[in-house]
């Protein structure tokens, strides 16, 4: 073939930024369109468990094996965004022996290194365990990153070559004599990295080929050229707590359940989850029941949850998918396996292929498969580099350094950003300039949010999945402001602004389900804060932007309009 | 036993202002807390901060609460989360206890941390290490010195042995060493007769105030090192003031309290002088003595740190009946009344300059010695104010902060020398050393004052 094809990925999430780097890898032309942020879809909102199988190993053996494989690679090539935490599947006197001898034998069918331990084992590993807790099976599962892993597969893509558009949303394909050539896109800001109050606008862009990894949406992208894509989004909720109870993953081992896993994540451990179809993957509602429940049943392993301070609470839909000849009635009998579904074949519509169902540990499976399929329409036969090559960050690294020495950082901190960071910490955190705290629950610098901004643009989303500043418990409450202040000078008060709002509206819809206790007096604190020190509960600047030029100098004390001596700290008394 | 399998629950109740905090130990029969719940209560508000008398003069200590909560949010379990080597500059007053609205453990927190870094992370052939362990060791150092009060007394302050010991060890020359009395506490208690000679002193004042003489008034006295090497007078004002209420007074086998160790987070050494000090107290607890302390960081270690820290058999029910001084006579005597129609006269006769130390401010004794002695005729007190007196322990004998320790008295210094009195009082021994030290005065104990104005 003489020119490179030009593929369109549609979609930022797991999946999607996959495929674009495989693809990228491979030599293709590659544009990824994400309508929000990456990971702006169920991505960004699962439960960051890198599965060993052992949930699968029962009900599901096929998905089990594919996730112990994937297991083994992203602990490869993505060793600063995944945690080896190893995982318990603990039964309690009141669950099934029957169900946890199968388990044991699942896991030995999939080849998932497991192992029995007793209950005083067990909590030996894991002190707040429950008394009564009568034994465990331990797993190699492991904690990720999704925000992390998502970023440094988009960039690895770019430094292949590809065009990464976020804030573009798919308002349409363009078919051409029964063919799809393309699609329509909208740009919130304009093309490249966003910059609020950008002016957008409507982009066509012609594609050799598409692929629709939009998810829970693939449905909405397939009726653009009415094809029929059954996608069964099904919700679940994630509770955060404000720290780590446990330190390894801790799974009920009882068939199917809500409420039966807790991942320790980052600074946090995170509650899940619950299995609910729902009709629109945007619009669904969310109830303060599902977290009580989260927190009253995971209690019966980990007792201390009960009393523990919750700092947020959030929704994602699952992409879930099955051949329409199956007929699950309940959205948990639905495989977790992932299906391409090539239109040609399947309606006789050329240029696309959809890929949904799936999870986020096998991403890169999936991602291999698609390119492999898009390669294969091409004729090109490039094989597959993403199980080897480490993703940006990830490439050899070492946690135990000298903080102080190297980066003049005190040790928690210095600790948290190394990992954050990986092999890219040195690169970031070495600088000549002062480098105070921004966030300091997550203990994150001034160099690592100012390396964010040079990622992502003005906003300040973007910045914050990428640092995890005001991730913690304080939930952006002393450091949002602080964040904003860090992009001025490269941004004008007006686009700092905007990104501000933008943030703290996002902040405050996850802590609605956590107002009781604690984090309602960090929700008080924060509101005085921000009401008397910001003006946020009534802001005459609101909407406009300010004529900064329009304020005069003050009063100086000969009572003459104001000139270079006027006092800009308040003065003193009888000035 | 440990707390773990006492106590299943981790029991901050929401929203928990002051609640009590009951960590679980990661391993049962070790000392490694997992206080990351801890972490739960903080709001960030920052209190802590503005109320820590360090970082108000250190601009390199981040302050208590990157210390406590900020820190062990941000560490795990594993041993490769190392603990920030500023933790070191903390003098463990325990002013960011006092001063969080929200029941944050943070004195606990800041020992815990502490102990990890000495004993993981800490150099053990250092020059800071050896002179931390030596300050820490008081009671060591004095045992052997009251062997040879006189000898030692001089050669201690001898300048050229000072300026080799800052020179070597870090330890400030700018202050005097105490002095070591030439008979200690407990060899006067010995020649006194010991308990016997209290049970009959005490029986003796009970018929003498009318009250039952078979009365079940009996306390076991912890004097700390300081009373009984240092300054006996104290101590011996505590026992003859106990007698004159009629208790009978014990003076079981103890060891230091462990607050320099704390502070200088020797836990191990610590633990060994805990383990002694509880049990001998905890078997005199249970045939119904309580324990009371005359130094109130002695009283802090026992009631507070040492439940926080250790899990030792029968702490719990030492760290609930143990008492400061003139607090348990408040509690169980009219000692305002018995002081208001008394008077005293001689030596004591005198305005005094109170400074309340930090650690008795914890435990809400703060006020106790100024309410009780300005109805005293004959003498007077004043407050010198709430600033913490800058030395805490063995923090302002460290060369490297010897500076800052004057820096963080020097409000009280200024009190001291505004209030009438020429004379100070306070319950701590090294405030005591502070204020001696900047302000020149003679430093007495409100049991010394206690007992001119009542024990004839
Ligand atoms: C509650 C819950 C917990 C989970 N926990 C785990 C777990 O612990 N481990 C695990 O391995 N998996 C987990 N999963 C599954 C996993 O999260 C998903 O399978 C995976 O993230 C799906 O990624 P995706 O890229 O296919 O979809 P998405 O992340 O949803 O990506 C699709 C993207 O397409 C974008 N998009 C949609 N329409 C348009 C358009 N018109 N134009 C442009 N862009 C568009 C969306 O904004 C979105 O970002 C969980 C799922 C849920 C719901
Ligand atoms: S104990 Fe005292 S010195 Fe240490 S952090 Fe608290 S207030 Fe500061
Ligand atoms: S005073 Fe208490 S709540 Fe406030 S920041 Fe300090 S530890 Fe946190």
């Amino acid at each position: 073939m003489a020119s490179t094809p030009h593929i369109a990925v549609l979609g930022g999430g797991s999946t999607g930024a996959g495929i674009a780097r495989d693809l990228a890898m491979r030599g293709l032309d590659v544009t990824l369109l994400e309508q929000g942020n990456l990971t702006h879809g169920t991505t960004g909102r699962m439960h960051g468990l890198l599965h060993s199988g052992g949930r699968y190993a029962v009900s599901d053996q096929a998905s089990a094996t594919e996730c112990i494989e994937e297991n083994r690679v992203l602990r490869d090539i993505a060793s600063h965004c995944v945690e080896m935490t190893g995982g318990l599947f603990v039964k309690r006197p009141e669950d099934s022996e029957a169900y946890f001898e199968a388990k044991l034998q699942g896991c030995a069918d999939c080849g998932i290194p497991a192992e029995v331990v007793s209950g005083e084992e067990a909590r030996a590993m894991e002190p707040h365990l429950a008394k009564d807790v009568d034994k465990a099976i331990s797993v190699p599962d492991g904690a990720v990153d999704p925000f992390r892993l998502v970023v440094a597969n988009a960039a690895s893509a770019q430094e292949h070559g590809a065009r990464i558009e976020t804030h573009s949303k798919v308002t349409d394909l363009l078919v051409e004599d029964g063919e799809i050539v393309g699609v329509e896109v909208e740009h919130a800001s304009g093309p490249g990295k966003r910059v609020h109050g950008t002016e957008g606008g409507t982009e066509e862009i012609r594609a050799d080929y598409v692929v629709n990894a939009t998810g829970a949406w693939a449905g909405r992208i397939g009726d653009m050229a009415d094809l029929d894509i059954a996608v069964r989004p099904s919700k679940g909720v994630m509770t955060i707590m404000n720290i780590r109870q446990v330190d390894t993953v801790i799974n009920r081992c009882k068939p199917k359940g809500d409420a039966d896993i807790i991942v320790p994540h980052e600074t946090t451990a995170i509650l899940g989850t619950t299995d609910e179809e729902v009709e629109d993957p945007e619009d669904y509602p969310e109830e303060q029941w599902e977290v009580d429940m989260m927190i009253d049943t995971l209690s019966e392993l980990v007792p201390m949850l009960q009393e523990a301070r919750t700092i947020r609470s959030f929704w994602g839909v699952r992409p879930l998918y099955e051949p329409p000849d199956v007929g699950s009635t309940d959205p948990t009998d639905i495989t977790r396996d992932f299906f391409l579904l090539d239109h040609e074949d399947r309606d006789g519509m050329p240029g696309m292929t959809s890929i949904v169902g799936g999870k986020f540990t096998t991403y890169r499976m999936m991602g291999e498969q698609i390119s492999d399929h898009v390669c294969g329409k091409f004729g090109i036969d490039a094989t597959c580099r993403t199980a080897a090559e480490p993703l940006p960050g990830s490439e050899d690294f070492s946690v135990l350094r000298d903080y102080m020495d190297e980066f003049g950082l005190r040790s928690p901190i210095g600790r948290r950003s190394v990992e954050r960071l990986g092999s890219r910490a040195d690169e970031v955190l070495q600088t000549d300039r002062p480098n105070p705290t921004v966030c300091e629950c997550e203990g994150v610098t001034r160099a690592e949010v100012q390396d964010a901004i040079t990622q992502s643009g003005s906003d300040l989303n973007a910045v914050r999945i990428r640092t995890r500043a005001t991730m913690g418990n304080c939930q952006g409450g002393i450091c949002s402001h602080r964040l904003a202040n860090e992009l001025h000078r490269e941004y004008d008060q007006h686009v700092v602004r905007q990104a501000w709002d933008e943030l703290l509206q996002e902040r405050w819809k996850g802590q609605r389900h956590a107002l009781w206790g604690e984090q309602l007096s960090q929700a008080a604190l924060n509101y005085s804060l921000h009401a008397t020190t910001q003006n946020r509960d009534h802001d005459p600047a609101d909407g406009d932007p300010v004529d900064f030029a329009a304020f005069d100098d003050g009063v100086d004390h000969t009572g003459g309009s104001g000139g270079a001596d006027v006092a800009a700290d308040g003065g003193r008394h009888g000035d | 036993m440990s707390d773990a399998e006492e106590s299943p629950t981790f029991e901050p109740a929401a929203p928990n202002t002051g609640d009590e905090f009951e960590p679980v130990d990661v391993f049962p029969d070790s000392d490694d807390f997992d206080l990351r719940p801890g972490a739960d209560s903080c709001y960030k508000c920052s209190t802590c901060d503005t109320n820590c008398p360090v970082a108000e003069v250190d601009d390199d200590f981040p302050g208590p609460k990157f210390q406590g909560p900020e820190q062990w949010r941000l560490k795990q379990t594993d041993d490769d989360y190392t603990v920030d080597d500023s933790i070191m500059s903390c003098s463990n007053c325990m002013r960011c206890d006092n001063a969080c609205p929200s029941g944050v453990p943070l004195s606990q927190m800041h020992n815990t941390a502490r102990g990890e870094y000495v004993s993981e992370q800490m150099d053990t052939l250092s020059v800071e290490y050896v002179r931390n362990r030596i300050l820490a060791n008081y009671r060591t150092s004095a045992f052997l010195a009251s062997k040879v009060p006189r000898l030692a007394n001089v050669a201690m302050n001898f300048g050229p042995a000072r300026w080799l010991m800052e020179k070597t060890l870090g330890v400030t020359r700018e202050r005097d060493f105490p002095e070591f009395a030439t008979q200690t506490f407990r060899e006067w208690w010995a020649d006194r007769g010991g308990a016997d000679a209290s049970r009959r002193n005490a029986r003796e004042r009970r018929e003498r105030r009318g009250e039952p003489t078979d009365g079940e008034k009996k306390v076991a006295y912890f004097h700390g090192c300081y009373s009984n090497y240092n300054t006996p007078e104290v101590g011996k004002a505590m026992v003859r003031v106990y007698e004159h209420f009629g208790y009978e007074v014990v003076a079981p086998e103890q060891r230091c309290s462990g607050t320099p160790m704390f502070a200088n987070g020797m836990l191990a050494d610590a633990r060994r002088h805990a383990e002694v000090n509880v049990s001998s107290m905890s078997d005199l607890v249970e045939e119904g003595y309580d324990a009371v302390a005359s130094c109130t960081s002695c009283s802090m270690a026992l009631r507070q740190e040492y439940p926080e820290l250790f899990d030792i058999d029968g702490i719990e029910e030492v760290a609930a009946n143990t008492f400061e001084a003139l607090e348990y006579l408040r509690i169980n005597e009219d000692l305002t009344g018995a002081v208001r129609e008394a008077e005293v006269s001689g030596d004591l006769a005198r305005e005094f300059a109170y400074h309340a130390p930090c650690h008795a401010r914890n435990q809400g004794l703060d006020r106790q010695a100024v309410e009780l002695f300005r109805d005293l005729e004959g003498a007077g007190i004043e407050d010198v104010g709430e600033s913490c007196s800058g030395i805490s322990g063995t923090y302002g004998w460290k060369e490297e902060k010897y500076e800052k320790s004057m820096e963080i008295g020097e409000e009280m210094f200024e009190h001291m020398a505004h209030a009438e009195g020429e004379v100070g009082m306070t319950e701590c021994p090294t405030c005591a050393m502070q204020m001696e030290h900047g302000s020149g005065y003679e430093i007495r104990h409100p049991l010394e004052l206690l007992e001119a104005a009542l024990v004839e």
